[in-house]
């Protein structure tokens, strides 16, 4: 074996047997550790579940224009020309026409309702055309749509014109915020991760001062008498991440529950998923670095005063 | 091996703990450093481990300066040396054995080699049949025994035993210092200080006086 290795495992032995020697004191200071961590898995991965979810959806503007009831197909044609030189103004645009016979079909097959549709005789749908403006989401063009909204409004035989996506587009707003809060969140606890780790740490040196006195007298180096404590502030931040990844996939099974039976409302299989063996791994070695972290403040802090 | 030339350490304006000391400590040398309390014999073994730097002057052991090593180079330094101490400094958490192998471990020594080396050395000041026990559990004496086998288990080139036999009643005194006696007569470079009478008067061996940090009769 390298002496590398050895010195390594000597330390992480050393490490280990200060858990074994107060195990109480260990595992409260696990569990304060892991409560501060909790939080912010849990705000991870509630996005990790939501996020896949808001990107699905597109945020480029989707406009509806819905004819009057009685405009003929004629009519309704006729307005495409000047529909396109509206939309040109704005950038790219798709624009599709969807017939009222498509229309109905369409709500026949999504809606499952076609039975009650039968009954209604007429067709009580309008045509319709679907803007899709590309790039407008990006270029912060609200006040152009709004403009369009109003020129596409004036338009011969035109009923209604709707703004579809801006919802999505809240959404997405409202998730960056979300995203923004759970960063500055996960900074501040991180620094309390820091903190704790930094006092435990403290206290554990003070505890064996005349051991790291003895040690430098025999001939031991700094790094000699680093490491071990080096090992127990990641070992502590460690086992802190696995309770505080435990707590949250736990907590997904009742709060699963809840999220089911308000998702059927809306015909949805929503359910939150815990966070796949990357991110776990990911989240375990921030944890674990948050804890070497604090342990080599406080060593540098607190080791130099010995002797 | 050690070479102090005029060495002062001054801890404030008016306090010094050595004053213009010059000595010589040639290699496998049994040595004495004699005085009360307080005259400088603990400062002067402190500088020998550069646990201590001079004020003035140049401090040499086995040739390096002590005034000018670097951080780094302190722990390499002390592992040539076995340190004893008044009070022996025992880890209590652990077997004395345990004290023992501890410097082969820093030096991050295999652990069945310096399990087996810190058994030879405890066989040597006559404690192997105790290996397992605890510090608290020996009598002075015993525990002092204990620091000599921690002193010498990495084969030092100088021991350096600051009052090794106070506190020690005659007879463990006789077998701490006995045991010192046999590993200078092996080769290895002793330092002893005491201010221990019955000591001195036994010693066969130079004895170098200080009083208030100075050396009495001048450089030697």
């Amino acid at each position: 074996m390298s002496p590398w290795i050895r010195q390594h495992r000597f330390a992480l032995g050393g490490a280990l047997s200060t858990v074994r020697k107060s195990p109480g004191s260990f595992l409260f200071n696990v569990l304060v550790v892991a409560f501060a961590l909790m939080l912010p898995f849990a705000g991870i991965t509630l996005l990790d579940n939501v996020r896949p979810l808001s990107e699905q959806l597109s945020v480029d503007p989707e406009i509806s224009l819905f004819m009057k009831q009685e405009a003929t197909r004629e009519e309704a044609n006729a307005i495409a020309p000047q529909i396109r030189q509206i939309v040109a103004g704005g950038g790219k645009a798709n624009i599709g026409f969807v017939p009222r016979e498509q229309a109905l079909a369409s709500l026949k097959d999504k809606s499952g309702l076609s039975d009650v549709l039968d009954t209604l005789g007429d067709n009580p749908l309008p045509d319709s055309y679907v803007l899709k403006l590309e790039g407008f989401a990006r270029g912060g063009a609200a006040g152009d749509v709004d403009a369009m909204v109003a020129q596409l409004r004036a338009l011969p035989g035109v009923d209604t014109v709707q703004i579809d996506s801006a919802w999505v587009k809240r959404l997405a707003a409202l998730l960056n915020i979300l995203r923004l809060a759970l960063l500055l969140l996960a900074l501040t606890l991180g620094i309390v991760v820091i903190a704790v780790v930094f006092n435990t740490i403290r206290l554990q040196v003070l505890t064996q001062k005349e051991e790291i006195a003895v040690s430098k007298l025999l001939g031991a180096t700094d790094n000699f008498i680093h490491r071990p404590f080096y090992y127990t502030g990641a070992l502590l931040g460690l086992c802190a991440g696995g309770v505080a990844l435990g707590a949250v996939t736990l907590a997904l099974s009742p709060l699963n529950a809840a999220i089911a039976e308000f998702a059927r409302l809306y015909a949805s299989e929503f359910q939150l998923a815990p966070l796949g063996g990357l991110e776990i791994a990911g989240l375990l070695a921030i944890s674990a670095g948050l804890g070497l972290i604090g342990a080599m403040l406080s060593v540098q802090r607190h080791l130099a005063r010995v002797r | 091996m050690i070479e102090f030339q005029s060495v002062s350490k001054q801890y404030s304006h008016d306090a010094y703990a050595l004053r213009e000391v010059s000595l010589n400590i040639a290699k496998g040398e049994l040595v004495y450093l004699a005085g009360p309390s307080g005259a400088g014999k603990s400062t002067l073994m402190k500088m020998v481990a550069a646990v201590e730097r001079p004020s003035s002057g140049v401090v040499t052991v086995n040739g390096q300066d002590i005034g000018r090593i670097k951080k780094a180079g302190i722990p390499f330094l002390r592992r040539n040396l076995g340190l004893i101490f008044q009070h022996q400094r025992l880890l209590n958490d652990r077997s004395i054995l345990g004290n023992v192998m501890l410097p082969l471990l820093v030096t991050g020594a295999p652990k069945a080699q310096a399990e087996g080396r810190a058994r030879a050395a405890l066989d040597k000041v006559g404690l192997l049949d105790r290996a397992k026990a605890m510090p608290l559990e020996l009598s002075g004496g015993e525990q002092q025994r204990v620091a000599v086998a921690r002193a010498i288990v990495n084969r030092p080139q100088i021991i350096l035993a600051d009052e090794p036999t106070a506190n020690l009643d005659r007879a463990a005194a006789d077998r701490v210092l006995d045991a010192l006696r046999a590993f200078h007569a092996a080769g290895v470079t002793c330092v002893i200080s005491t201010h221990d009478d019955q000591v001195l008067e036994s010693a066969s061996a130079r004895v170098i006086r200080l009083e208030h940090g100075q050396l009495m009769g001048g450089a030697v």
